[in-house]
């Protein structure tokens, strides 16, 4: 994933919020269902096209009291490949 | 190598149906030494007077050796009660040769130490103790029987001092359910490994209590649910389970610690009487009896019934209701198909609590899929 890409939520898919800050992701394509934690919904909700990977880190950070760990980068690229394999996920010309 | 360890490294193909037995729950006796109100397998009362059939030693043998044919892992032993099998001891001496996970659900008045030892002989022992209140008066009100109750603890203690921490389930209902943080806190005192609060299922007897409004509403089960999971287990200092349905679990509970889930499409069930069954519901629902174990061949049951194939063909897709339409119906897969067929004579009818729920206006809108008749109806609310 290159970071001046700017990834972006497939419109069609679905996002249910708890009171925990857990959210379901539900595609109804597919009718798969999803669990998202919270920091997911953070990452979820900045796939809109206009931030890059390296922008929505510095959100997280922003965001997080205790910072985030050395490993932050990797999960968050493994996150957004894992979105965008099943479809719930792409860049803004592909949607 | 040892026979166990040539065991687990032998691979067993899937069977013909696709689906390996990894476990069967043996429901050992069809008596009981108490009497529980709730109890929805309804076992007859047995003393040393009068005792009723249990399942033959040599066919239980019989059976698990035909089981790791086709993949078998572990047993479950149940009842009725399963310590009071008059060949507990043979089982639980001969179980360790055959390298399978044990697991035991009992009352744990016959937790002698040296039951305790015998079972501690097994692969990955998990032995659950049902304590339906943290004191004598109401427990044994549950269960029937003067003096249960201090049998049952004496059974905990007797596992925890062999270093084996049994779960602790208490069935929760009207008369018991202000107990259930008191008996948290005597389960912590005792060292337990965890808590877990069953429902008690609108089956058999607990159909009875159900009409007669001794079990909890279905507002009152889901506030009792919602409170354990986000108040009681937080603040416990052991594992709080409630064995309510996945779509009323907090999502973090079921990402990083699922439990209690039917493993429907791994398991079997074999009665006191040597019946196969899709588990204990064969005692009371002759539909979901598969067979004898003396005169059918465990594969050709597994491969080959057609209740048992319907189950694998239709779940989840063919749920109906409310379970078709909740987000969790591929972990859930409609809670509890046995219970769910005897209420209704359908396999694939939506499971009680989530119905109920339903009914009230109380299921999760965020469990529900979006654009199916459930969430119109929510909508409409």
């Amino acid at each position: 994933m290159k970071d001046l890409e700017r990834p972006v939520a497939n419109p069609e898919v679905v996002l249910r919020e708890e009171f925990d800050d857990w959210a379901v992701l539900f595609d109804p394509d597919s009718g798969e269902a999803y669990g998202l934690d919270p920091v997911s919904v953070f990452v979820w909700r900045l796939l809109d096209g206009d931030h890059t990977p390296p922008e929505i880190l510095e959100k997280l950070r922003e965001a997080c009291e205790d910072g985030i760990p050395d490993e932050a980068p990797e999960h968050l690229s493994a996150f957004i490949e894992d979105l965008k394999s099943k479809g719930l996920a792409g860049h803004a010309e592909q949607l | 190598m040892p026979e166990k360890e040539k065991k687990k490294e032998r691979k067993i193909e899937a069977p013909e149906c696709g689906y390996h037995l990894n476990q069967i729950y043996f429901y050992l006796t069809q008596g009981c030494n108490l009497k529980c109100r709730h109890c929805w397998i309804a076992p007859k009362y047995q003393t040393e007077e009068t005792t009723w059939p249990a399942l033959d030693f040599d066919l239980f043998k019989d059976i698990v050796a035909q089981g790791m044919e086709l993949g078998l892992s572990g047993v479950k032993l149940t009842g009725g009660e399963p310590l009071i099998h008059p060949d507990i001891e043979g089982i639980l001496d001969y179980l360790p040769e055959t390298g399978l996970r044990l697991t035991i659900e009992t009352n744990g008045t016959k937790c002698s130490p040296e039951i305790v030892e015998k079972i501690l002989r097994n692969r990955s022992p998990f032995v659950s103790v049902s304590l339906d209140a943290p004191e004598a008066e109401t427990h044994e009100w549950v269960r029937g029987v003067p003096g249960c109750f201090e049998a049952a603890l004496e059974g905990v203690r007797n596992l925890v001092r062999a270093g084996l921490r049994p779960q602790i389930i208490m069935s929760v209902m009207r008369r018991n359910a202000d107990g259930m943080r008191a008996l948290v806190e005597l389960a912590e005192r005792e060292n337990a490994e965890s808590v877990k609060f069953n429902l008690v299922t609108p089956t058999a007897r607990g159909e009875r209590m159900a009409k007669s409004g001794e079990t909890l509403s279905i507002e009152e089960l889901i506030d009792a649910g919602y409170w354990v999971e986000n108040t009681l287990a937080p603040a416990s200092g052991i594992r709080v389970v409630h064995s309510h349905p996945v779509a009323f679990r907090p999502l973090n509970k079921i990402f990083t610690k699922p439990d209690g889930r039917c493993g429907i499409f791994g398991i079997l069930g074999v009665l006191g009487n040597g019946k196969y069954a899709l588990c204990g519901i064969g005692e009371t629902v002759p539909d979901l009896v598969f067979g004898h174990a003396a005169t059918d061949r465990l594969a050709d049951v597994w491969n080959r019934n057609p209740v048992l194939n319907d189950i694998r063909k239709g779940l989840p897709s063919d749920l109906e209701g409310i379970c078709n339409d909740c987000l969790m119906k591929h972990m859930c897969l409609g809670s509890c198909v046995a219970m769910n067929y005897y209420r209704s004579k359908d396999l694939f009818a939506p499971h009680w609590y989530c119905d109920l729920a339903r009914e009230a206006g109380l299921f999760p809108p965020s469990r529900i899929r979006p654009g199916s008749a459930s969430d119109a109806a929510a909508a409409s609310r």
